[in-house]
């Protein structure tokens, strides 16, 4: 009940304050507020802000727990069926009790002798030893020295042109001129004239020539 | 897409309808390094893409070898040791190639990093390697393999150039900055000579001493990439005189036998030639003076050389330009004229006559297509409306790293074999309408290994493989398989490889041609050497044997025809009388030989040939031309009236409407396929040029 009333004499009083406001807006000067007003709405701004610092952990320990338990989920899922696990755990701890009987160590040891053997076999048909190729060192090797060439030769301040520039220019100072290269020659400008087509779509589009 | 034109021309067949083919984007590969061998004449280039080339400079610059690349292995340089051919290259290795029979022989690694140079004492006892990790490593040359002996002192950074001095006894090795000259025997170095760097903004960068060139009389000429040829003396290790002589790079160097003379190639495409003269007349006192400029590039020449009457010059623009020394030639003769190779002296279009197919062969690659159609007729040079459009039918991808070395499709067009230096494929083309598939022909003879060249009999039912030493396979072919039926071998035993086959209409003969000059004849029902045809002194750059009359046609590289009948095993009195007349002067001064020779099924009389400017019908019935009268005579021939033609023609019909030919060749259906490819577009795929200021532009 009590949080009742101060909830409606908080209402009431905000509902003065801003009559009050609104009243200030028009050209009558400032009224007078009380000191136990002020006092109230002061009080409540410290409360709610406490208000929304709690909310905000708990928001924050309700994510984590849900976070806890995805994760937790997510384990058991990559874990096989229980039934499973402890089938492997059963045949895991037999094999230490096989090598006991002598007639088996034998034959492992039959195994062992023959398994070399057989390599050597394999070797001596169609295989060969050979050194693999240590091919990354080299490869990165050789494309650095290109890498020099290149950057010697056609890097920045290498002072280089075009084809197109070079042939246009042949075309202008030769006996019979004609029309730069890429005028002439309807492949040659085929990318750039790509290039200008999709700038013109854009600029439409930016602009809003055309409503999309 | 404009690439495909049916187009009508008036020839002496009357009409002649005309596919003309631009869809072949053959690309040439930048040349990276030449080398010279004095003995024997020959030129070895090397190319970007790893392929190294081998030109006769004594028989019209023929390009006699090709030893196709792989695609790691791009050469920096190359250095001959006697006959035997030496590259080296950034992936680390050094590869001996055997010459004879177009492939590589072994390759080693030189342990030090990407090599940058190569090069080989006069003595022809080692070899030195240039490596990145800054190593001079000396090789002895043995028999049959090269075997590391030492490194010289190690110094900081790479090793770009280097140069034996003639006596064996030093090595001048060009660097980062400086040049440095080592003593071969104890391994140390004895002079370090700094080289200035450029000016401005060049002045942050180091100096790169692109090449070295050690001089008998101690003088060491470098160029570097500040733009200068700087002439030192190993004696005290400084400085003589330094010529500025570009803004750019100066990326090779080459001195004359008689090392009176030096060229250096720069970046901007010119060779520049010093000579060792007297700086005042009568006086013995000579100095390197800077004498002429030759400009016959567009892009960065990367080599250079100068060998006995001419400087050869190749580089970025992919052409090979060899221009005379005037003043070192006593007779002018086309032999010493001045050449531009643009295009291999070998064959990459292979053409299926009755299906109308076109195989493109590409280094990693190749290209089936199907000719376009068109109906009706038109005005002579005039273009036809297309009813069909050509068609890419197959896109064959090699396998492995190997680069093709020879492919061919058969006259049916049902296979298709291509062979790498490692394997040879063949394949069994489907096509039903439009749908095309293709099948590998999986269990091939183990004999059929590798090929020089690959030829299809004209019934597509044998295919001939020309192998190591001029052998020749003999493989028949059935709906599913290859089996092996003999080899057929000369008997003159020459180890040169076979770069050329022909066989006949009627299946009964097969021509062979050598890097050697021998021509051999084999009889294929016999399946043994017919006859050989007397050898000439000058290369076979195309053959073919005729479809009726079984004549041998042979076309030199210094442009001489011959006909040779197989079943007199002699020349034919057509041939008798080229020779004995000798040639119209006008055809002997072309400076591209003849790559394919192809005959009419419609008039036997006719004979077409092509090189890489023109394309040309030969007439026998017509008289040779004498030397007063006029080549080219189309044009004349026109205006005269009916009657006077007659009399004013000769047998010498050329055509030189298109250009830049790659092939020319007739069809079974009597139509002409030509394919060009035009240098302007080989231009604009090339890397970019440096930017020169012209006077008003």
């Amino acid at each position: 009940m009590a949080k009742f009333q101060r909830g409606d004499l908080e209402s009431k009083s905000e509902k003065e304050l801003s009559e009050k406001m609104s009243d200030q807006s028009d050209d009558e000067g400032p009224e007078e507020v009380t000191f136990n007003d002020s006092k109230a709405v002061a009080l409540k701004s410290v409360k709610d802000a406490r208000d929304s610092v709690k909310r905000g952990k708990e928001l924050l320990k309700e994510k984590r727990r849900k976070r806890q338990l995805l994760f937790q989920e997510q384990k058991k899922s990559r874990l096989l069926p229980e039934a499973l696990l402890e089938e492997f755990d059963t045949v895991a701890t037999k094999p230490p009790t096989l090598p006991d009987v002598k007639g088996e160590q034998q034959e492992e040891k039959k195994k062992k002798a023959k398994k070399p053997k057989k390599v050597s076999k394999s070797l001596q048909g169609n295989c060969k030893v050979m050194r693999l190729k240590d091919g990354s060192a080299n490869t990165s090797m050789q494309k650095s020295a290109m890498d020099f060439i290149q950057a010697r030769l056609y890097g920045s301040g290498s002072q280089r042109t075009t084809n197109a520039e070079l042939l246009s220019l042949q075309k202008k100072r030769g006996l019979n001129q004609g029309a730069a290269v890429q005028f002439a020659n309807k492949k040659w400008g085929a990318d750039q004239k790509a290039k200008a087509e999709k700038c013109n779509k854009r600029f439409i589009h930016r602009q809003k020539l055309i409503a999309s | 897409m404009q690439a495909f034109k049916t187009a009508l021309i008036r020839s002496v067949m009357g009409e002649l309808k005309v596919h003309r083919v631009r869809f072949f984007d053959y690309m040439p590969s930048a040349v990276r390094a030449l080398a010279f061998e004095p003995q024997r004449e020959r030129i070895a280039v090397a190319r970007a893409d790893g392929s190294v080339e081998i030109f006769n400079v004594a028989d019209n610059f023929f390009q006699e070898k090709v030893i196709p690349g792989r695609e790691t292995r791009a050469s920096e340089a190359l250095a001959w040791v006697g006959e035997r051919l030496f590259s080296a290259g950034l992936n680390g290795e050094i590869v001996e190639y055997d010459v004879d029979n177009h492939k590589v022989k072994y390759t080693l690694d030189a342990y030090g990093g990407p090599i940058w140079t190569i090069a080989s004492n006069k003595q022809g006892t080692h070899l030195a390697v240039g490596c990145e990790d800054g190593t001079v490593k000396l090789f002895e040359v043995c028999e049959g393999k090269i075997q590391f002996e030492k490194n010289l002192a190690k110094q900081k950074g790479r090793i770009i150039s280097l140069s034996w001095h003639p006596s064996g006894s030093r090595i001048a090795a060009g660097m980062m900055d400086m040049i440095r000259v080592f003593d071969t025997e104890t391994g140390q170095s004895v002079h370090r000579m700094l080289v200035e760097r450029g000016i401005g903004t060049a002045k942050s960068k180091e100096c790169v001493v692109w090449s070295v060139v050690y001089l008998t009389d101690g003088t060491i000429v470098s160029g570097d990439s500040s733009g200068k040829v700087k002439i030192w003396d190993d004696h005290t290790g400084t400085l003589i005189k330094s010529h500025q002589v570009t803004k750019w790079d100066v990326l090779t160097l080459s001195a004359s036998q008689d090392e009176t003379s030096v060229v250096a190639g720069t970046s901007e495409g010119t060779v520049i030639q010093f000579q060792f003269l007297s700086m005042v007349l009568g006086q013995e006192e000579r100095g390197w003076v800077r004498t002429r400029t030759f400009k016959n590039h567009t892009h960065d020449v990367r080599s250079v050389l100068e060998i006995n009457t001419a400087i050869v010059s190749g580089g970025m623009d992919t052409q090979i330009v060899m221009r005379p020394l005037l003043d070192k030639i006593e007779v002018k003769t086309t032999a010493t004229a001045f050449r531009k190779i643009q295009f291999p002296h070998r064959n990459l279009v292979s053409c299926a006559k009755k299906t109308g197919l076109l195989l493109f062969q590409y280094p990693t690659h190749l290209e089936l297509w199907r000719l376009g159609e068109s109906d009706g007729t038109g005005m002579p040079g005039s273009s036809l409306p297309i009813k069909r459009k050509p068609e890419k039918l197959l896109h064959l991808k090699t396998k492995g790293e190997e680069h093709i070395c020879c492919s061919a499709v058969s006259p049916c067009g049902e296979w298709i074999a291509y062979s790498t230096v490692a394997s040879l494929r063949l394949y069994r083309l489907h096509c039903d309408n439009n749908n095309v598939s293709i099948t590998k022909v999986s269990k091939l003879p183990k004999i059929l290994s590798s090929a020089n060249q690959i030829c299809f009999s004209s019934d597509s039912s044998r295919l001939f493989v020309a192998s190591t030493c001029s052998t020749v396979h003999v493989a028949a072919l059935s709906q599913t398989e290859c089996k092996f039926v003999t080899t057929l071998k000369s008997k003159s035993g020459s180890g040169q490889a076979i770069h050329l086959l022909a066989a006949s209409e009627d299946g009964k003969w097969l021509a062979s041609a050598n890097s050697a000059h021998e021509v051999h004849v084999y009889n294929l029902k016999k399946m043994k050497v017919h006859c050989t045809v007397p050898v000439y002194s000058s290369g076979v750059s195309a053959m073919a044997i005729h479809p009726t009359t079984n004549n041998l046609f042979m076309v030199h590289a210094d442009q001489q025809l011959f006909e040779y009948s197989i079943e007199q095993k002699q020349y034919t009195d057509w041939s008798r009388l080229v020779q004995r007349n000798g040639l119209h002067h006008v055809w002997l001064e072309r400076d591209t030989p003849v790559t394919n020779v192809t005959f009419s099924r419609k008039n036997p009389a006719h004979i077409v040939l092509h090189d890489m400017y023109m394309f040309c019908i030969i007439d026998q019935t017509l008289p040779l031309p004498d030397n007063k009268s006029q080549f080219y005579n189309q044009l004349t021939l026109r205006s005269l009236p009916e009657k006077e033609r007659k009399s004013q023609s000769h047998a010498f019909k050329v055509c030189k409407t298109y250009k830049e030919l790659l092939f020319a060749g007739l069809m079974e259906d009597q139509s002409l396929v030509v394919v060009e490819r035009p240098l302007l577009d080989i231009t604009a795929q090339l890397p970019p040029p440096v930017r020169q200021k012209k006077f008003a532009t």
